[in-house]
């Protein structure tokens, strides 16, 4: 994820870019840059946090440009790596969001053409690529350029030929219009320019538009004209990082739709049928596997136990998960063994101790982690990034779902590569993730159901999440979120374990929440939620929306979309998520800092 | 010329009207402050505007537009931060050359703007009876000598009127102008160093009002009711009483038994009466309703709000879309006629008003027989509970049960 801003009027473009990156920094922050046109592409770039980047800004002249915030995903962080990036004649300057998927076949063909690189970036043959078809309009340009490219972008261009205009197209990432008066932006979000307007108006995916200071055209995917009126914005700039929602974790809940696609765009193909890393990741996962220890700790351990049962089910590669902070001192070390590290910051020492543990007893290890060119990613010997964007609630929660669906794709590929599933079945599978964002967003929509019945779990003491198989994971991940941040005691429990023990702590008044899906299992699910019935408590299930039954057995019941025994646990964990959300935010706690709670925990 | 109005502001201490309005927003005699300064702007014979706005400019441009339906010309520039007013005023410089600007919450008389327009590099002064809140104004002769923060110990009653006439050199003193100690980019720091090379004609205002708390509204609705002129174009059912300067809008209906004494202002689509008694210096906005056994005087009723049954409204202002309960009633007066204060945002000011009701913002509703004590101030969205007692500063979007 990487923020994008175009200005276009009569501030000062310097200033109003700035600021404008600012108010993106939460989309990234590894390395800024901006390009202001005056006569010539003025350009400036830094590595660090935007604060860097205005510490020394040169005092450029001009009121039109671009700027840019990254994270990074393809080439290092580095100045010339960070945006914007020009042409091989310096006249055009783009800044992109997104990924190119065909951009090594692109330079090649480029640089056998003349066009000089000055990066390692994907987004720089977009530059190269714009000049190239460049005869007299930019957006006609732009629009020849972007249908030689695949992958998916939110880009804005400007060129010193036709120095008053911003040129914006988005295919999958996001880009809005901000709509002013004697003066015009281009934005990755409304947050980008709500200081200076309101009014703004949407691109859909595939278009294209061409905004000078006093007007805005809209064209479509085959490049026709499109009328389209603006809107007004409710929310104020101070509530704009958190895009109106009220605080980051609910922001960041709803941003799985996005970042579920984010995961799979790109590393899933339907049409070759085929899960793609690259040929690091490849090796790691084709050399003989007897065993995968997956390492991690606290939400990342738990992906790692929803992991397990999808690797052990596709592969029937036995799958041990481990805290790091116990197999950095207990682990057993296997040299035919895969470690996978989980990590969402790339920094977390506990994890960080295990891996060189283990890479010294001569290991093979692959990140899974949210942060390039992260500690973590520089001692592995592969490392596949979750793309989720910087998560600013210390609870995690975009970052979990795409830990796991990492984790479902290493799944499929072993399988694959060990030929333990078949084409057919490989297909469905493919077919499911490809549905999972708008599975996810249905989940979303019950926010407001979720609420009324996080109303019963507000003044409770203690609360009791239970499931089998996946879902007993996910029941430790429900209670874990819950603890987090609303301060209630709650734990998750294998279903059947319950009369192992647990069942001495049941009351009246511990409420149970369980995970129910229409499984081999389902029968003995039902039992145990009459079992925990029969001792007074409230139930709670979160349940397929085709299950008919379930409403006899359960007070209440919020339905997740059915999807496939594997994915669905995407949309039940959203629910969760939801669920303790609305708990914490009725208890009026500090949702997005809890207390005693970091972020990333970079200590032992 | 050009005439710039600085309408950006949010106007805190007129809480708790602009939390949901800007300042200039604000209806006095049925028309927003701003609408005042554009139509006696236009009177002076100016036809290009431009509106430096930010807080809610959403609502300053749906009602005004691009200035068509006054024959005029309306830019808009967003300022973008609240950072002072030479900040505002630095927004515009690509748009103006020899402009006048003034502060969009004042309201300045038709022959005040001719006298700023007609005199190049010249700025409006006004005499009031107590300086101490305005910038402090030293003269030699008709030139202004230099313009002094607030004092608590005015030499002089001359202040800053909040109007000028500048040319573009303005903006090279703007550029040169340093935070002040409150933090802001302020332009009489600028033109006291413009002073220092330019004349600067002070021009005494004829007509000026400025509103600095919500319940100098009720002085500015007064001194504009003073001015207007009987018209009625609704319907005036039999036996009611209208004595004096009255105003009737459009689609409204005077019901039999309405007693009303001018000067009010009623506006469109209003139900007045029957049986109700509506006292001097009262406006009623569009779509309201004042039902049976009423008294409302010398107060401002904003759009599509009730005082439907058995109240008593004095001295007061009432939001946009409220609803008083049937005898929710105001006091006006304290029993030892002492001076009223209120609270404001969390301070104590003396209104130096004998009366003063309620300040209430837009939405509230009221219970049944809810009181109001006097100066008091109720935030938007709140709701009085049945019987209950209103006093001192409620927050918005309180209950009070």
């Amino acid at each position: 994820m990487c923020g994008i801003i175009g200005y276009t009027g009569f501030r000062d473009a310097n200033k109003v870019l700035i600021d404008s990156l600012k108010r993106l920094e939460y989309r990234g922050y590894d390395s800024a840059g901006i390009s202001v046109i005056h006569k010539k592409q003025q350009v400036y770039k830094q590595v660090g946090e935007i604060k860097a980047l205005e510490k020394n800004l040169p005092d450029f002249k001009g009121t039109v440009g671009v700027g840019h915030t990254r994270w990074a995903t393809h080439g290092g962080v580095t100045k010339e790596n960070a945006h914007p990036h020009l042409s091989s004649n310096k006249k055009i300057a783009v800044v992109h969001n997104g990924i190119i998927e065909n951009f090594s076949k692109l330079r090649e063909n480029l640089i056998k053409k003349g066009y000089k690189f000055a990066s390692q970036t994907d987004s720089e043959v977009i530059a190269h690529l714009i000049e190239d078809n460049y005869k007299d309009n930019l957006e006609k340009a732009v629009y020849s350029a972007l249908k030689k490219v695949e992958g998916y972008y939110a880009i804005v261009v400007t060129s010193t030929d036709e120095p008053d205009k911003i040129v914006g197209a988005r295919k999958d990432s996001p880009l809005v219009i901000g709509v002013g008066d004697n003066e015009n932006f281009l934005g990755s979000d409304i947050t980008a320019f709500l200081k200076y307007t309101k009014r703004v108006v949407f691109l859909n995916d595939g278009e294209l538009c061409a905004v000078t200071n006093k007007d805005i055209k809209i064209f479509d995917e085959n490049n026709k004209a499109v009328k389209r009126d603006e809107q007004v914005i409710k929310w104020d700039y101070k509530d704009a990082e958190k895009s109106g929602f009220s605080h980051f974790m609910l922001k960041e809940i709803f941003d799985q739709p996005d970042t579920v696609h984010h995961v799979i765009r790109g590393r899933v193909s339907e049409i070759d049928r085929a899960i793609q890393f690259n040929e690091n990741v490849e090796n790691l996962l084709s050399n003989g596997l007897d065993s995968i220890h997956i390492v991690a700790c606290g939400t990342s351990y738990y992906a790692g136990l929803v992991g397990k049962y999808m690797l052990e089910k596709l592969t029937g590669i036995p799958v041990i998960v481990e805290l790091a902070s116990e197999y950095r001192y207990f682990g057993t070390r296997d040299e035919n063994s895969l470690i996978i590290g989980v990590t969402q910051s790339g920094e977390t020492l506990d994890t960080l101790a295990a891996l060189k543990e283990a890479k010294n007893s001569g290991c093979r290890i692959l990140v899974i982690t949210n942060v390039i060119g992260s500690t973590a990613t520089r001692l592995s010997d592969g490392y596949i990034l979750t793309q989720s964007g910087p998560e600013i609630g210390v609870a995690a929660t975009k970052t979990f779902t795409s830990q796991i669906l990492v984790l479902c794709l290493i799944a499929l590929k072993i399988g694959m590569l060990k030929n333990k599933i078949g084409a057919d079945e490989v297909y469905k599978y493919i077919l499911q993730l490809k549905e999972l964002p708008r599975k996810v967003r249905q989940a979303l929509d019950q926010s407001d159901e979720i609420l009324k019945i996080a109303n019963q779990l507000k003044n409770t003491q203690s609360v009791f999440f239970i499931g089998r198989g996946i879902n007993y994971p996910l029941s430790l991940e429900g209670a874990l979120k819950l603890k987090e941040i609303s301060y209630l005691h709650a734990e998750g429990f294998a279903a059947g374990e319950l009369k192992h023990g647990p069942f001495a702590l049941l009351t009246k008044i511990t409420p149970v929440v369980a995970i129910v899906t229409k499984d081999f299992t389902y029968e003995k699910l039902l039992a145990n939620i009459g079992e925990v019935k029969a001792r007074g408590p409230k139930v709670i299930a979160i349940a397929d929306e085709n299950d008919t039954e379930i409403e006899k057995h359960a007070d209440f019941v919020i339905r997740f979309p059915s999807n496939s025994d594997i994915m669905s646990c995407i949309p039940i964990i959203v629910i969760l998520q939801l669920l303790a959300y609305h708990v914490a935010n009725l208890r009026g706690c500090s949702i997005d800092k809890p207390r005693n709670l970091a972020k990333s925990v970079t200590v032992e | 010329m050009k005439c710039v109005i600085l309408a950006a502001g949010e106007g805190k201490r007129v809480h708790p009207l602009t939390f949901t309005r800007p300042k200039v927003m604000i209806p006095i005699g049925n028309k927003p402050i701003l609408e005042w300064n554009l139509l006696n702007a236009i009177d002076a014979g100016i036809r290009e505007f431009v509106f430096v706005v930010s807080y809610k400019s959403e609502m300053v441009r749906s009602y005004f537009g691009n200035g068509e339906k006054w024959n005029v010309k309306i830019e808009y520039v967003n300022q973008g931060e609240p950072l002072g007013t030479a900040h505002a005023i630095s927004v515009v410089e690509k748009f103006v050359k020899d402009f006048i600007v003034l502060c969009g919450d004042t309201i300045f008389g038709k022959k005040d703007f001719k006298n700023i327009v007609k005199t190049k590099n010249s700025m409006g002064l006004a005499k009031v009876e107590n300086a101490k809140e305005y910038g402090i104004i030293e003269l030699d002769k008709e030139n202004v000598v230099k313009i002094y923060e607030k004092m608590d110990e005015p030499f002089t009653n001359i202040i800053n009127g909040g109007i000028y006439h500048f040319n573009s050199k303005i903006f090279n003193y703007i550029r040169k102008t340093k935070k002040s100690p409150r933090g802001e980019f302020e332009i009489t720091d600028s033109i006291n160093m413009m002073i220092k090379d330019t004349n600067l004609k002070g021009i005494f205002l004829k007509n000026w009002r400025d509103v600095v708390y919500p319940w100098h509204l009720l002085d500015a609705n007064e001194e504009i009711l003073k001015k207007i002129d009987k018209k009625i174009d609704g319907t005036v059912e039999k036996n009611t009483t209208i004595k004096g300067k009255v105003i009737i809008g459009k689609n409204s209906t005077i019901m039999n038994g309405s007693y009303i004494e001018g000067p009010v202002v009623i506006g469109e689509n209003c139900k007045i009466g029957p049986n109700c008694y509506i006292r001097p210096y009262t406006s009623i906005g569009n779509d309201c309703h004042v039902g049976n056994a009423c008294e409302v005087k010398n107060s401002i009723i904003l759009n599509n709000s009730n005082v439907p049954h058995q109240n008593y409204v004095g001295d007061s202002i009432i939001g946009e879309n409220c609803n008083l309960g049937a005898g929710s009633k105001v006091a006006n007066l304290r029993l030892d006629k002492k001076n009223i204060s209120v609270v404001l945002n969390g301070n104590k000011l003396n209104t130096n008003r004998r009366k003063l009701g309620v300040i209430m913002g837009d939405n509230v509703q009221t219970g049944i027989n809810s009181m109001m004590n006097v100066g008091t101030i109720i935030g938007n969205n709140c709701f009085l509970g049945l019987g209950a007692i209103a006093k001192d500063e409620i927050k918005p979007y309180a209950m009070i049960l």
